[in-house]
């Protein structure tokens, strides 16, 4: 599998993950995070192995499931290779803690006398640090008793330490570990190094020991569960490759970034390595949007998570208003310090209305109505949210503006980079701004929260109030936000209700929404999939013709694969089933040059032009809304839609897929299978199938 | 006091001030909130220092960020401390995004 920064290697087991280089060695870097991090720390800055005093050199690296890795090396150059007679392989793993097996091998005839050296540091930088290159404040020691080496590092009551030891007697001072070893001819000496990572709470234990799944899992555990959780979800039989690859390294990919919460133990999802494994609103909506059909298990704690951290009170570090879901969550010591505002963080202006949207979408799947009866109060919170504080102007549209211009965050929208909204021209806008998307999600959830009001809260006349509102809404959004000329919808409002008159992919998030005037929607989809926003693989985040498209900025240009698939979802629910089909299948073929694992987000370089997805050069993979991506793609390939306790599967495979086989999909109707097939597929072939592959 | 949701259960706050602790009981059911000062077993415990929930109680300081930075500990049901949390009042200063945004209408321009 392809590396997303070409030579480093990540493993991870929930929110615990090792970044190292292709050798398996950790040093110090600000560029890009190297080293052993759990819960936002970095407990091992420097693993660095020596053979005589000399760096190995990488044969070959196996990384066998997302939790396990071997190295095999050797001492010296590449170019020395041929002569070595002692090799070294590494095999590591994350389960709770970070494990690594030493293994010497004398392939000579005559016994091999070497000294095998770790070099081991930990800086307990927290992630905001690295990212910002900022020092540290409390005072870290290094103790060697005991045969063990423990780093620790205290600021006030804030206390974390890693404790590594070795299995084989080690000379241990305070920067790492020395082994003097003989070895017989054709003989293996080993040792089993662990570093023990420990988040230190009331009476000098760490947390996890009293949360239910707790912090360590062996590594036949990881592997039941995970077994467990795969099988669990839909199994498809498909004619394409590329297609199946995405499904399975997306379930698998999502599987991995699933992490213990430090408040309720229960598993949430990550939204992505390296600099998000944590819980973001957004990202966890749409990931539980999109894997809802196929794994329903990881959307209810999400759910219940985010209504529990709901927003409580004004203030303006935090953006936090009442009724607001979070934006981001984070369990560092820049957090802790309150220097650093994600305890949790609401700077967002959608993840509120999306909040109403996935309760009402996981209800219309599961039939839960006991937890959207539970969570009344919350969902009522967050949709009276959307009329005071969110309609910050008065205008009865959601604009955004931080309260923290210092860490706060200037765009408050999915596409959140300080460059990311501009005008035609490239110029940038005066704040508070209103991007259309979050207006289609607030006509959304009024009129989901209207469904839930009628058939679950039994409260007739608010279902009516909000229908009524969001008619308005509709209509009002249709007159305000539309460029006659250009024949689209403007991507935001400035704060003088002036159109910011770029074209851009947020577009197609209104189709999802559905507050698109039925005769516009035409001129939508031609512009989606026209030559300057459609590169061939996806739609870009902006068009070409715009003043700020550069296919290699990150909101400007690239395309997002979690972006296509709501878009290709939007498509579909105005009929464009063609198109839809046509970003689906440049999607996933774009999924087929990454190895089935879709990035962060890839260049925006037409199709034709390069023949292969360019990576972006800085994304994070695995990101959980890619993963998601491929399913949410076949759901909108089989058109699965919950209506009425049922589900309706309404195939549109687009040529070239072949056949398409969802089997077991789960939900309020127990499980169901849904067929689909191209309509230039052919009969004779075997299917290939998700199950019982490796 | 009242209590939006289904939220049951008691929360015991532990303060602790000069080498004594002091103990609230908080029972919560749904719409209605009683605090006594006892201790008693509880379905989730909140232990910190006197003056830091002096600090939370008039918005100075946030909880969560307290219990990050270990100088609060919450044990047992943490959803009911979550729930608690939402008497905790504005934060001293905080602005309505409302009077903010009627503002920046005539303030300067903060385009990056």
């Amino acid at each position: 599998m392809r590396s997303t920064v070409t030579d480093l290697i990540s493993i991870l087991d929930g929110n615990t993950f090792v970044v190292s280089d292709g050798r398996g060695d950790i040093e110090e870097s600000f560029d890009y995070p190297m080293g052993l991090f759990s819960f936002d720390t970095r407990f091992l800055s420097t693993w660095v192995l020596t053979l005589d005093g000399q760096r190995l050199g990488a044969l070959s690296v196996n990384e066998e499931n997302s939790y396990a890795t071997t190295y095999f090396l050797v001492a010296g150059e590449p170019s020395h290779y041929v002569d070595a007679k002692i090799s070294v392989q590494r095999q590591r793993v994350i389960n709770g803690s970070f494990e690594e097996t030493l293994s010497v091998r004398n392939h000579g005839t005559e016994a091999a006398e070497v000294t095998v050296r770790v070099e081991m540091a930990a800086d307990f930088a927290d992630l905001f640090e690295i990212k910002n290159a900022q020092r540290k404040q409390g005072t870290a020691t290094a103790d060697t008793s005991g045969g063990a080496l423990r780093f620790v590092y205290r600021r006030e009551k804030f206390h974390r330490e890693v404790i590594i030891t070795s299995s084989a007697e080690a000379r241990v001072d305070a920067r790492g570990m020395t082994f003097a070893i003989r070895i017989e001819p054709h003989g293996e000496w080993q040792t089993r190094l662990r570093a023990k990572a420990r988040i230190i709470g009331a009476n000098g234990r760490d947390f996890r020991e009293s949360v239910p799944l707790g912090p360590d899992r062996p590594v036949p555990e990881i592997r039941d569960e995970r077994r467990q959780f795969l099988e669990s979800a839909p199994t498809l039989r498909c004619d394409s490759e590329a297609l199946l690859l995405a499904y399975q390294r997306g379930i698998r990919d999502l599987a991995a970034l699933r992490y213990e919460s430090i408040t309720l133990g229960m598993r949430l999802v990550a939204a992505g390595l390296p600099w998000f494994m944590t819980l973001f609103g957004r990202d966890s909506i749409f990931t539980c949007l999109q894997a809802l059909p196929f794994i329903p298990g990881v959307v209810k704690p999400t759910i219940v998570m985010l209504a529990g951290l709901q927003g409580s009170r004004l203030d303006d570090f935090r953006d936090e208003e009442p009724g607001k879901i979070l934006h981001e969550l984070r369990y560092g010591e820049l957090v802790g310090f309150e220097e650093q505002p994600h305890s949790p963080y609401y700077g967002s202006a959608d993840s509120t209305p999306l909040f109403v949207v996935l309760l009402d979408e996981y209800e219309r799947w599961t039939g839960d109505v006991d937890l959207v009866r539970r969570l009344e109060f919350p969902t009522r919170a967050a949709l009276d949210w959307i009329d005071n504080y969110g309609n910050m102007l008065g205008t009865g549209y959601i604009y955004y503006k931080t309260r923290n211009p210092k860490t706060g965050l200037l765009n408050q929208c999915w596409k959140d980079s300080p460059d990311a909204i501009s005008y035609h021209d490239g110029r940038l806008p005066c704040y508070p701004l209103a991007t259309c998307e979050l207006q289609g999600y607030a006509y959304d959830a009024k009129m989901r929260g209207a469904r839930l009001a009628r058939e679950v809260w039994d409260d007739p006349a608010y279902a009516e109030r909000l229908e009524r509102e969001a008619a308005e809404l509709k209509q009002r959004f249709n007159r305000d936000f539309w460029i006659a000329d250009r024949e689209c919808y403007a991507t935001a409002l400035d704060r003088d209700g002036g159109h910011v008159d770029s074209l851009s992919s947020n577009m197609g998030h209104l189709l999802w929404s559905r507050i698109v005037d039925e005769v516009r929607a035409p001129a939508v989809a031609r512009h989606l999939l026209g030559p300057a926003l459609f590169s061939g693989w996806g739609v870009r985040t902006l068009a070409t013709t715009e003043g700020r498209y550069n296919p290699i900025g990150y909101h400007v240009g690239t395309v997002w694969p979690f972006d296509n698939s709501i878009i290709a979802w939007g498509l579909a629910r105005y009929g464009f089933r063609h198109e839809a089909g046509q970003i689906a299948a440049g999607i996933i073929d774009a999924a087929r040059d990454f190895g089935g694992r879709l990035p962060e987000a890839f260049a925006g370089f037409p199709r034709d032009q390069t023949n292969y997805p360019v990576e972006y050069p800085t994304a994070c993979s695995p990101q959980a809304w890619s993963a998601g991506a491929p399913l949410l793609l076949l759901r909108v390939l089989l058109g699965l839609r919950p209506h009425d306790g049922h589900l309706i599967i309404d195939p549109h495979v687009p040529e070239g897929l072949g056949r398409i086989e969802l089997l077991d999909i789960p939900g309020r109707w127990g499980t169901i299978d849904a067929l689909g097939r191209a309509r230039d597929s052919v009969e004779t072939g075997r299917l290939l199938s998700s199950r019982g592959l490796p | 006091m009242v209590l939006r949701g289904p939220v049951q259960g008691t929360l015991r706050i532990d303060l602790d001030v000069d080498h004594r602790t002091e103990h609230w009981l908080v029972t919560m059911t749904p719409g209605a909130v009683a605090v006594t000062r006892e201790s008693a077993e509880a379905d989730a415990v909140w232990k910190c220092e006197l003056d830091l929930f002096a600090d939370l109680v008039s918005g100075r300081s946030q909880s969560i960020a307290a219990v990050l930075r270990n100088e609060a500990t919450v044990s047992g049901e943490v959803s009911l401390f979550l729930a608690f949390r939402r008497f905790f009042p504005e934060a001293p200063g905080a602005r309505d995004p409302r009077t903010v945004g009627r503002e920046a209408l005539d303030g300067e321009c903060d385009r990056p």
